[in-house]
Order: structure tokens, then C-alpha cells, then sequence
């Protein structure tokens, strides 16, 4: 579960922007919020907040009953049971499709290699390419690449899952493989928060939708709410342009 | 490399060939006119002198070490046994055949000369090619250790670990070596064998200021070298390993070094190719590595063109080594 209070985050560098202003929001155990918003409007900065690859400036953010913004927290801790996956996969280059999947086993869980090996073919199997075990990053297609990139996140066996635009960089063709991926993971009671423009994802697998305009949550609701009456008039003009 | 189809083609037209002719010819004259000069004043190229500065036989005499009369004299496989006898024990040497100064029956003193071998000996120019070669790797591996310190704390947040390494790459790669080399050795070298000497303890030789001096000079260009190639990996490979529970600890090491490693390796060879170099200034500091040794010879020798140019070409051998070995690491440690 996730609570956000009233969180601020300002860049400074390379000029002042106010990219969350006074967010506050909540995730249920095992619920699926979509987070969708106009580019620029702090969607990934309120993710990368959550499991503080940014640092919010105030405000209250409470993950699985743990005040993370406490400095005595201990984030690697933290980010460990917080799985993430980027809109660029970002998989080690130097390192196969089954080190990839192993690494953060071994050194963060400090798994042996049996154990870590099991699990790293058990989700290559569950993300549907236990055959491209052993291959490098860049033989595979972009779907394959962040197909791996969960599975390397679940190998942690994290309690949430961030998504950030996991399809945005990917080939048409390729997006419902990554898509039906993560279903089956909300299916299966993940809770996740996920930025995505794949209305249809939203529609399907999604408790609530968050819609995010310069840095503030402008509305929230049922999917339903947001395809039948978006009450919002930025809400309206974004879906109009989306949809 | 993949070469696009046009480069690979050898359709050379005859132009080519000429103007390869020309190097070679300019490259001939060049040596012809040097050649030329040096015969007109009368210099005498003196070439089969210089082996003996690689390597040299030594002559080593076997001497009896005790009073006696030589009783037998037997060969067998190209050895010689003589036996000497004495008052008391017998003694036998072993020494090889055809050098043998004694005959059977003569008297021997303790010290008498028996026999004598030869053996090789490594030349002055080995030795102090073998010099070049240790202080080289030496400051090779220190250098590599504090420029990876160094540029790990140049990119640090901590401004204690930040600025320490700005200014100490900034003061290091803004003087020379040579003065560089003089404040270790007269300077801080003065000031702790002093003070080691204050305290009974022998001084530390010229060497290690020499190592010293120049694994901090690389160790500033090493520390750049990595903070750049730190720097030129993509953002998201350090969020992707802290996102995954990573300390920046194991971040660096299990991700971003070893890819950063890769990108480094060709500046690095450059400046690991410019310490070997840079070690020829040691001699300045009464170190006999390769340069300072031919000095030595060319003094007493009075073959300076000879013996600078195999110097030269000894720097020229080791370089193109260290070059060949990282082409291989390149190879090995391309994806
Ligand atoms: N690391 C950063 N440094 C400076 N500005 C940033 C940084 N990250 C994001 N921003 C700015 O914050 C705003 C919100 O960005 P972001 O959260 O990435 O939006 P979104 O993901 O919704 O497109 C943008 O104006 C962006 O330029
Ligand atoms: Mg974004």
C-alpha cells in the first residue's frame, strides 16, 4: 500500500520547475492505478518520487506502513521491494538476458545461484522468452528487452510495481506482448502504479486513474468515469486528444 | 570495423602505386643523407659493439679451496672431474671440459685457479630496459588505483571528496613532470628520509620517489579518463541497478565500471603508453632505467648514434607491446 501526502518536488537545475505541487494520493494493496497526463506534467517525477530515485521536497510518503522520506530509512531496502520499469528498459548492455535477471538477486537478496537461476527461468517462462536465456540486450526487439526488464524487476519479488511509459518506445507491433504481461500481473493481484497513454490497458485491468496536469492531480476516478463524464475541462481536452 | 563496400574494394589505380613508391624513396634518401652526413664527419658506425651492452659473457674461474695435489683428472658427458687430494678429505670438482688450467699430478694452493666457465650476463641496456619495465608497471597499477579513487571522487556529491580531486588533478596536470619528479625527490624525499633517519630507520631509495612521482602524474590523467568514461554511461543504467536495491557500491562495480571499462581502454593505453615514456625523466634522479643507462654507455663508449637509436627502439618495442596487449583486451571485452 501507498500513501502520498502533500508532496512537493521543485528542479532547480537547469531552471526553476515546480513538477509536483501538493500531490496527494493513495494505492490499495493489490490495486492498479493508471497514471495518464500531458507530457511534462510530473507523472514520471511523482514515480521516481515513490521509490526515491528523486527525493520529494515535503510532504509524506508512506509504503507498506514505512516512512521513506525519514532519513533513517533504508531506501536500498525500500527500492528493493518496489520493482520499476522504465520507458527505455535501460537492461545491462554488458551482461546477458540471465545475469540480468540474477544480478540484483545475488547481491541485493543475496540469493545463491541455484535459487536465482530458478527464478530467473521461471519468470523468463511467465514473460513467455525462456529461449532467449542466454542471449545479450541488444539481439533482442524492443517487446523482448522490456519483457526482460520485468522480469528482472519481479525477480526481486517486490510488493509494488512502478511502470513508466513501459510501451511508449516500442514498435506498435510490439506493445500488446508487454501489455499482456502486465495484465496477467494485475490479474494475478500486483499492486501497481503505471504511467501509460494505453487507454485500453486502463480500461481493462485499472481500479483508478489519475490524471496529472503541470504537477498537481487534477482529477481521479473509475475508468468508466473517465470515458463516460470526465468532469475536468483539461481532463476533456487530453482524453479528446488521446482517444 | 565494418568498411562501407567502397573502401574494400582494391581497385588501386597506378598513381597509387607511384605515390607509394615515393614514400619508400623519400624514406631511402632520408636514411642515405643521414648516413651520408655521418660519413662526412667521420663517424665510424660501429654496430657490432652493441650486443655486448644486451648481453655478455662473463668469465667465472673455479678456484680449489684446499691444498692438495690434482690425483685424477676423468671426463664423462662433456664434464671434466677433478680430484684433489689432500691430508685429509678428497674434494671433487665438477667443471666443464676444455677449460681446465691444471693437469693431473700438479700441486694446488687453496685459491689456485682449476678451471674457469663462461655465462651469460644480462648487458647494462637489458638491465635498465628491465628497470623501465618494472617502474612502468608499478605506476601503471598505482595510477590505475588512485585515478580510479580519484575520478570516483570527482563525480562525488560530497564536496570534501570533490574538491579534494579537482585540485589535486588540477595541480598535477598544470606542472611538469620533470619539476614534479624534483619535488618528490629533493623535497619530500629530503624531508622523510630525514625524518626516517631521525628515527633509525633506513632510508627510502631513489626508486620509489621516482614510482611515486610518476604514478601521481598518471593517476590525474587516469582519474579523468574514468570520470569521463563514468560519466558517458547512460543515466539509466545507475537508476535501473539502484531502482533494483543496489547501494551506489555495488551499482558501480557490478554495472557501471565494467561497461565504463570498456570505453576507457583506448585513452587509457594512450596513457599508460606516455608513462613508459615519461620514465626515461627518472634519470634525472640517479635511477638507471633504460635512457640513463645509455647515457652511461654513450659516455664511455663514445657510440652515441648507435646506441641511441636501439634505444629508442627499445621505448618503441615496449610501447607497441603495451598497444598489441590492449587491442587484445579491447577484443576480448567487446559484447
Ligand atoms: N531531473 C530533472 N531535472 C530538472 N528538471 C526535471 C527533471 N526531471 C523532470 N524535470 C522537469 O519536471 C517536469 C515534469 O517532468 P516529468 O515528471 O518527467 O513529466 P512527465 O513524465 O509527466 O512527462 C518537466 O518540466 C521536466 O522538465
Ligand atoms: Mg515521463
Amino acid at each position: 500500500m501507498i500513501e502520498v501526502q502533500n508532496i512537493y518536488k521543485t528542479f532547480l537545475v537547469p531552471h526553476r520547475v515546480e513538477a509536483l505541487v501538493n500531490v496527494s494520493c493513495k494505492v490499495e494493496a493489490g490495486a492498479v492505478v493508471v497514471v495518464i497526463g500531458p507530457s511534462g506534467s510530473g507523472k514520471s517525477t511523482l514515480l521516481r518520487c515513490l521509490n526515491h530515485l528523486e527525493t520529494a521536497d515535503s510532504g509524506k510518503i508512506i509504503i507498506e506502513g514505512i516512512d521513506t522520506l525519514d532519513p533513517k530509512t533504508n531506501i536500498n531496502k525500500l527500492r528493493a521491494e518496489v520493482g520499476m520499469v522504465f520507458q527505455s528498459f535501460n537492461l545491462f548492455p554488458h551482461k546477458s538476458v540471465l545475469e540480468n535477471i540474477t544480478l540484483a538477486q545475488k547481491v541485493v537478496r543475496k540469493r545463491t545461484k541455484k535459487e536465482s537461476l530458478e527464478k530467473a527461468f521461471s519468470l523468463l517462462n511467465k514473460v513467455g522468452i525462456k529461449d532467449k536465456a542466454n542471449v545479450y540486450p541488444d539481439q533482442l526487439s524492443g517487446g523482448q528487452q522490456q519483457r526482460v526488464a520485468i522480469a528482472r524487476a519481479l525477480a526481486m519479488d517486490p510488493k509494488i510495481m512502478l511502470f513508466d511509459e513501459p510501451t511508449s518506445a516500442l514498435d506498435p507491433e510490439m506493445i500488446g506482448e508487454v501489455l499482456d504481461v502486465m495484465k496477467n500481473l494485475a490479474r494475478e493481484g500486483m499492486t501497481m502504479v503505471v504511467v501509460t497513454h494505453e487507454m485500453g490497458f486502463a480500461k481493462e485491468v485499472a481500479d483508478r486513474v489519475i490524471f496529472m496536469d503541470m504537477g498537481a492531480i487534477v482529477e481521479e476516478g473509475t475508468p468508466e468515469h473517465f470515458f463516460t463524464n470526465p468532469e475536468n475541462q483539461r481532463t476533456k481536452l487530453f482524453l479528446s486528444q488521446i482517444l | 570495423m565494418n568498411q562501407p563496400a567502397i573502401m574494400k574494394k582494391s581497385n588501386k589505380s597506378a598513381s597509387y602505386y607511384a605515390w607509394v613508391g615515393v614514400f619508400f624513396l623519400s624514406l631511402a634518401i632520408l636514411i642515405g643523407a643521414l648516413y651520408y652526413s655521418t660519413i662526412k664527419i667521420d663517424y665510424v658506425w660501429r654496430w657490432y659493439r652493441i650486443p655486448q651492452y644486451f648481453a655478455f659473457k662473463e668469465k667465472i674461474d673455479i678456484k680449489s679451496q684446499v691444498t692438495g695435489r690434482i690425483s685424477e683428472i676423468s671426463y664423462q658427458k662433456g664434464e671434466a672431474l677433478i680430484v684433489v687430494k689432500t691430508d685429509g678429505e678428497d674434494k671433487t670438482y665438477a667443471v666443464p671440459e676444455g677449460d681446465i688450467k691444471v693437469s693431473e699430478g700438479e700441486y694446488v694452493n687453496h685459491g689456485y685457479v682449476l678451471a674457469f666457465y663462461e655465462k651469460w650476463k644480462p648487458g647494462i641496456l637489458i638491465q635498465g630496459l628491465w628497470l623501465t619495465i618494472e617502474v612502468s608497471i608499478i605506476s601503471t597499477l598505482l595510477g590505475i588505483l588512485i585515478g580510479l579513487i580519484g575520478g570516483l571522487a570527482r563525480l562525488s556529491s560530497n564536496p570534501a571528496f570533490k574538491w579534494a580531486s579537482i585540485t589535486y588533478i588540477e595541480i598535477i596536470r598544470g606542472s611538469p613532470l620533470l619539476v614534479q619528479i624534483f619535488i618528490w625527490y629533493f623535497v619530500l624525499g629530503t624531508l622523510i628520509n630525514t625524518i626516517l633517519d631521525k628515527y633509525g630507520i633506513s632510508p627510502i631509495p631513489p626508486l620509489w620517489y621516482g614510482v611515486a612521482a610518476l604514478a601521481c602524474f598518471t593517476g590525474a590523467y587516469v582519474a579523468e579518463i574514468v570520470r569521463a568514461g563514468i560519466q558517458s554511461i547512460h543515466r539509466g543504467q545507475v537508476e535501473a541497478s539502484r531502482s533494483l536495491g543496489m547501494t551506489y557500491a555495488q551499482s558501480m562495480r557490478y554495472v557501471i565500471l565494467p561497461q565504463a571499462l570498456r570505453r576507457i581502454l583506448p585513452p587509457l593505453a594512450g596513457q599508460f603508453i606516455s608513462l613508459i615514456k615519461d620514465s626515461s625523466l627518472l634519470g634525472i634522479i640517479a635511477i638507471r632505467e633504460l635512457s640513463k643507462a645509455t647515457r652511461e654507455i654513450v659516455t664511455t663508449s663514445l657510440q652515441p648514434f648507435e646506441l641511441w637509436f636501439v634505444c629508442a627502439l627499445l621505448y618503441l618495442v615496449l610501447t607497441f607491446t603495451l598497444s598489441m596487449f590492449v587491442q587484445y583486451l579491447e577484443r576480448r571485452t567487446a559484447v
